[in-house]
């Protein structure tokens, strides 16, 4: 087949290499054809009982990645190569898109996102599968044709209704070039980060319904993908944040997170994934919850699933549903073969799955996984049900209600504030019973500071109640935390009279899982005080003529200057904002109101002044031919704490992945074996 | 205790009122952009939904109740025009079902524990009065083994 090479006129590698788009669909083809080999492969492998099929299945795993990787090779080059041939490459590139969203081009559109999504997946399934212990050959070999399943699925996708590589039938001279709003650094890394996470669930999802399959149902496939799990959901987490980084930076509305379904489908796998990342610490200690947890994985997954189909399938609108298509109603038949095959297995299973242990008491740590589990699970149901509220809402009445921040808002707070709550609890309990007193003793020292903080705020002017509790119970959290580093280090310093420093680092270094668990919930605690920052925000818009003048909070804001250039891609617009705080000049601002030639589209860039007390953020409206502007302003308290929360949890997930995997822990002691050690010491 | 301060500080140099601009931005945010879809009118950024914005704000300004205003958005744009769920007739139970849910696995969760609690293995142990000092030198040597424990787990 001929190569179809084209001018590129760039510079670099891939630039240079010219279009290797022709060679895309077959690529994709030939990796179709090596998962079904890789299913049939494993499958026959783990029903006879035979490694040398299941490791060559394994093998035609590798290829499938290989022959993915390739494809999305060759769409890159014809990105680079401004290959307008393809209807994918003409729809999200132009000459004059630069360099590196040249390369988030790539998933800019449907296409391109399944395409990055099913690289991921078949790169995660060969690495996974590659990884996994020889002895665990039957569990891998489901795993692996579980996988390939998957990837047969987004195969057939791409080269049916998503073909990335589908050729126009007349060339344009240039393309349709990239929506202006994913042209942003955090575009970069901030849909990856999310696939990774939705497609990471994937494996811990094939190996738990390996293990149903095999009715290994110990707790060897949850040590063999623990850093699968937390890998996923640290990438979810880190996607999650960089998207509210992206909107409160790009979307030009003052906030971070608008309850938007695509906002909420990247959301609700989360909470799902994290009540799991808990609850198999109760599996792992204690062989307890295992229907639970095979239920959580499979609730993960489909939810990760399903958002996907949220968002292609265009069922629901969106500020920001950049590739929709097509594709929604071949998602419905996977997600009911999940779901109802994951519950089925499930169901078959119930015998093997019975918890080999039972609580000590109600007042445990273990009812404290329990509570935090509900919660969890109950937070992404109401946001699952806020979500699809307006279809059913529409199927039953006729009317398209639209649920938006209101809503979710009332429902989630309590929600969040009392996993926050728990997320303080939590440490104080003792695994497997504790007395009330004890409890008692412990929680009061964190308790006193949040109420501390409470009637301190109250006595500053705060009167919002939900900023009160918020703080409040961020302090009581953030101060058990502390307390539980701090009892840990004095225990190393009693015993081996080492200075403070030195015994927290060891602290942390000889249990870094339950430390950097700690870690990330500090984390959290300060980006919830972040949150709470919204209850005091302020917002004002005025229309300003050259030296005329606005108010917003205790900030006045001049309009002293403006300028406009040209680019290749944009006409800019920028307005010279002086900035003053009782009476004295503090910053000045330059927010833009910019054409995006290729769109003909107009966007604006937000001019911020961050400080930990709070931002100043200024958007640009409207730019008249006159110099006339309409500026629109907001003060939004302690945001900055949220970015600063994202980068503890982000250290805290560092020290989580860099833990080593936990031991099998033995099965129950017969109590009068127990009883018999205890009369002997 | 800094967060705190810094928030006083913040809260203290907003003014406290609520004029017709704030009672505009609230119910900006609770009702759908006519004018872009999916979006609530705060953040819709047409000519238009800045021209609605200011009508809502001439409304309050004329002593408008919120109520009123939302009536009157209502007859103009239709019912969808509602950013969430009336907490009336059908709309409550948008409402009341993700409270339904969580006391229902709340419920759930509370009575397996309290099931397997009370078929415990160890059960009926009966706590034994310790004096303080005695309390605390346990409490600390346990802290110790819990941490050893845990290191060599994993946990």
């Amino acid at each position: 087949m001929p190569l179809q090479v084209q001018d590129s006129g760039l510079t670099g590698p891939l630039g240079s290499l010219g279009s290797l788009g022709s060679l895309g669909r077959p690529a994709l083809l030939a990796a179709l054809a090596f998962a079904l080999l890789g299913l049939t492969l494993c499958a026959l492998g783990a029903t006879r009982d035979r490694r040398d099929l299941a490791a060559a299945g394994v093998r035609a795993v590798v290829a499938t990645a290989v022959f993915v990787a390739f494809a999305t090779f060759c769409l890159l080059t014809a990105f680079f190569a401004h290959d307008f041939s393809l209807d994918y490459v003409a729809s999200y590139s132009s000459r004059s898109l630069t360099g590196p969203y040249t390369f988030t081009a790539l998933w800019g559109g449907m296409e391109g996102s399944l395409l990055l999504w099913t690289l991921l997946l078949t790169v995660f399934a060969a690495i996974a599968l590659t990884r996994a212990p020889a002895r665990r050959s039957a569990l891998v070999a489901w795993a692996g044709a579980v996988l390939c399943g998957i990837s047969i699925f987004f195969l057939v996708l791409l080269a049916m209704p998503a073909n990335p590589f589908a050729e126009l039938a007349s060339v344009p001279a240039d393309g349709q070039g990239l929506n202006p709003l994913l042209q942003s650094p955090g575009m970069l890394i901030h849909p990856p980060l999310l696939y990774t996470g939705f497609v990471g669930f994937s494996i811990p999802f094939a190996f738990c319904i390996a293990a149903l399959i095999t009715r290994r149902l110990d707790d060897s496939w949850l040590r063999a993908t623990r850093r699968w799990t937390l890998f996923a959901w640290s990438a979810l987490s880190i996607g999650i944040v960089l998207g509210g980084a992206w909107a409160y930076t790009e979307l030009g509305w003052g906030g971070y997170w608008a309850w938007d379904p695509v906002e909420n489908a990247s959301f609700m796998p989360w909470l799902t994934a994290t009540a799991f990342l808990h609850s198999v610490v109760i599996q792992e200690k204690r062989r307890m919850l295992k229907v639970w947890n095979v239920s959580l994985i499979l609730l993960t997954y489909v939810l990760a699933v399903f958002g996907t189909f949220l968002t292609r399938s265009g069922i629901l609108s969106s500020i920001h549903t950049f590739a929709e298509g097509d594709t929604g109603k071949w998602f419905l038949p996977y997600l009911g073969v999940m779901l109802l095959g994951g519950l089925a297995l499930i169901g078959s299973r119930l015998d093997s799955l019975r918890s080999e242990n039972r609580f000590d008491s109600l007042l445990s740590r273990e009812s404290a996984f329990l509570a935090n589990n509900v919660l969890f699970v109950a937070a992404g149901f109401a946001v699952l049900w806020g979500t699809v509220y307006p279809i059913v809402n529409e199927a039953f009445t006729g009317v398209r209600l639209s649920v938006v921040p209101p809503f979710f808002n009332r429902v989630f707070a309590p929600i969040g504030l009392a996993i926050v709550a728990l997320a303080g609890i939590g440490p104080l309990i003792s695994w497997r019973r504790m007395s009330k007193g004890t409890f008692a003793r412990v929680a009061r020292p964190p308790a006193l500071a949040g109420i501390a903080t409470m009637i301190v705020l109250a006595a500053g002017g705060v009167r919002s109640i939900g900023a009160l509790l918020a703080l409040g119970i961020s302090v009581f959290t953030a101060a058990a935390i502390v307390g539980e580093f701090a009892r840990g280090s004095r225990v190393h310093r009693r015993r081996e009279g080492s200075a403070w420093l030195e015994s927290l680092r060891r602290t942390l270094t000889r249990n870094r899982r339950r430390y950097g668990g700690y870690i990330v919930h500090l984390g959290i605690v300060l980006m919830v005080i972040g949150f709470s920052g919204n209850a005091f925000k302020v917002e004002r818009s005025a229309e300003l003529a050259p030296n005329e003048s606005m108010t917003v909070g205790a900030y006045s804001l001049t309009y002293v200057d403006h300028s406009s250039a040209s680019t290749p891609e944009k006409e800019i617009n920028e307005a010279v904002i002086a900035v003053s705080r009782g009476g004295e000049r503090i910053a000045t601002l330059r927010p833009q109101r910019n054409f995006h030639i290729a769109q003909r589209q107009t966007q604006s860039e937000v001019a911020i002044r961050t400080t930990p007390a709070e931002d100043l953020y200024l958007v640009l409206t409207s730019f008249d031919a006159d110099a006339t502007i309409v500026l629109r302003s907001f003060v939004n308290p302690l945001t900055w704490w949220i970015w600063a929360g994202a980068a503890v949890m982000l250290a805290g997930m560092i020290v989580l992945l860099w833990s080593p995997a936990p031991q099998a822990v033995p099965g129950p002691v017969p109590v009068r074996v127990r009883r018999t050690e205890v009369a002997s010491r | 205790m800094i967060v705190c301060a810094l928030l006083v500080v913040a809260v203290s140099a907003v003014p406290a009122a609520a004029g017709p601009a704030d009672v505009a931005t609230d119910i900006s945010n609770e009702i759908m952009s006519p004018y872009c879809d999916g979006v609530t009118l705060h953040d819709c950024p047409s000519q238009a939904a800045l021209d609605l914005r200011a009508k809502i704000q001439r409304w309050a300004s004329a002593g408008w109740s919120k109520e009123r205003i939302y009536e009157r958005l209502e007859t103009e744009f239709g019912a969808g025009i509602r950013a969430a769920p009336p907490a009336r007739g059908a709309g409550s139970l948008a409402w009341v079902l993700p409270g339904l849910a969580l006391l229902a696995g709340a419920g759930a969760a509370y009575s397996f524990a309290r099931r397997w609690a009370g078929g415990s293995a160890d059960g009926g142990t009966t706590p034994v009065a310790m004096s303080p000092s005695e309390r605390a030198r346990i409490d600390a040597d346990l802290e110790a083994l819990r941490g050893d424990t845990q290191s060599e787990v994993g946990a």
